[in-house]
């Protein structure tokens, strides 16, 4: 990010796709990025920065940017902006469900073939390993979420580092300790990170 | 059909009050189990299958929604998880250009995150209650975690490593 933030979004110059073109371009995207989000996101930055010249780097780092803070898969959110980009909202609808529609379906097979296994007597052995593998993998992606949220607040100085560490400690036991709706405990600790943030983070350093 | 309704608003809403693939994860386990729509062993196997389907980190919701509702039940959460970013996107997009570097946005980005993993933690040794704590599991997770924790090894290998371990065991 850092000065890409403050320059104005480049004027798009790639060649449009035609619309049959541009959802099947997704649909390649959606079925091969086996291995989660990074894969994903990998494929996805190679097909439109590199070989379709769609966005440059700078403006596919600010997408990026801007989809941290939508609802839901912000993997989703990157695709609906770039999809927008080349074609406006239509090329966003087709882009989105060029990338879902493989993945999903496969996702749906694969359960759809393991519920009518899920009794068998082998099948049920193999996901006694399998449930703690899945807490195991879990915990891990749980660490690589934290770790660059308290990179960053390490960046901004001891205080900012503090109000993440509390906020991290304070969530986790009030989820384990109170039956607390889980909404207010995950809206009560961005409102309070919010205004920490509002006061430590000096006004100049925000780009507009 | 208003189980299925119900369902989708759970999704819905579990959308889009949170980021991330797994951001929504601590809001829909306390809204199904509470309503005993699905079994902690139905989330662990959702996320197994989430692991292990291509497309982005999020995808196991859809299997989750299978699990509860059949095929519209997975067809719902689909469109459950695709219409937030869609809508916000579309609707605000101007907006967030302009106010999604603003400190107090950013700082409520990390602190949502934060608590999620918090949350997510908390969610994983449910899980883990209803499995046992016992030393055969106890070895597996540590094992997922140090196979995981090494990028080389596909999460697809560590998850039938672990499959073969309890066929052998259990």
């Amino acid at each position: 990010m850092g000065d890409s933030q403050t320059q104005s979004e480049q004027p798009f110059v790639g060649g449009r796709p035609s619309p049959w073109r541009l959802f099947w371009i997704w649909t390649v995207i959606g079925a091969q990025s086996f291995g989660g989000g990074s894969a994903t996101l990998y494929l996805i930055r190679r097909v439109a920065v590199e070989r379709h010249a769609w966005l440059s780097d700078d403006d596919f780092t600010r997408y990026w940017g801007i989809c941290q803070i939508a609802p839901g898969i912000n993997i989703l959110g990157l695709v609906i902006l770039i999809g927008w980009r080349v074609a406006g909202v239509p090329g966003a609808l087709l882009s989105l469900s060029g990338l879902l529609l493989p993945s999903a379906a496969i996702t749906v097979a694969l359960t759809s073939i393991y519920a009518s296994i899920r009794e068998a007597p082998v099948v049920r052995a193999a996901i006694a390993g399998v449930v703690p593998a899945t807490v195991g993998l879990g915990l891990l992606l749980a660490f690589t979420m934290v770790r660059p949220l308290l990179n960053s607040a390490r960046r901004e100085g001891r205080a900012s580092t503090l109000v993440a560490v509390v906020l991290l400690l304070v969530s986790t036991i009030v989820a384990a300790l109170a039956r607390t709706p889980v909404l207010a405990i995950l809206w009560g600790a961005g409102a309070l990170s919010a205004l920490a943030q509002w006061q430590l983070v000096p006004r100049q350093r925000w780009p507009r | 059909m208003s189980h299925h309704l119900a369902l989708f608003w759970i999704m819905l809403r579990a959308a889009l009050l949170s980021t991330t693939g797994t951001g929504n994860l601590p809001i829909v386990h306390q809204d199904l189990l509470s309503r005993g729509w699905a079994t902690d062993r139905q989330f662990a196997e959702s996320l197994a299958i989430g692991q292990i389907s291509p497309g982005p980190t999020g995808l196991w919701v859809i299997s989750l929604g299978y699990f509860v509702g059949g095929l519209r039940g997975a067809a719902v959460t689909l469109v459950a998880i695709a219409l937030p970013p869609l809508l916000v996107l579309v609707l605000v997009q101007g907006l967030y250009r302009r106010w999604s570097y603003h400190p107090a946005i950013q700082g409520f980005v990390r602190g949502l995150g934060l608590a999620v993993a918090g949350v997510f933690v908390i969610v994983l040794t449910g899980i883990m209650n209803t499995a046992g704590w016992n030393s055969t599991n106890l070895i597996i997770t540590l094992g997922a975690i140090v196979l995981g924790a090494m990028r080389r090894v596909p999460v697809l290998v560590v998850l039938v490593l672990a499959a073969i371990v309890g066929i052998a065991l259990f």
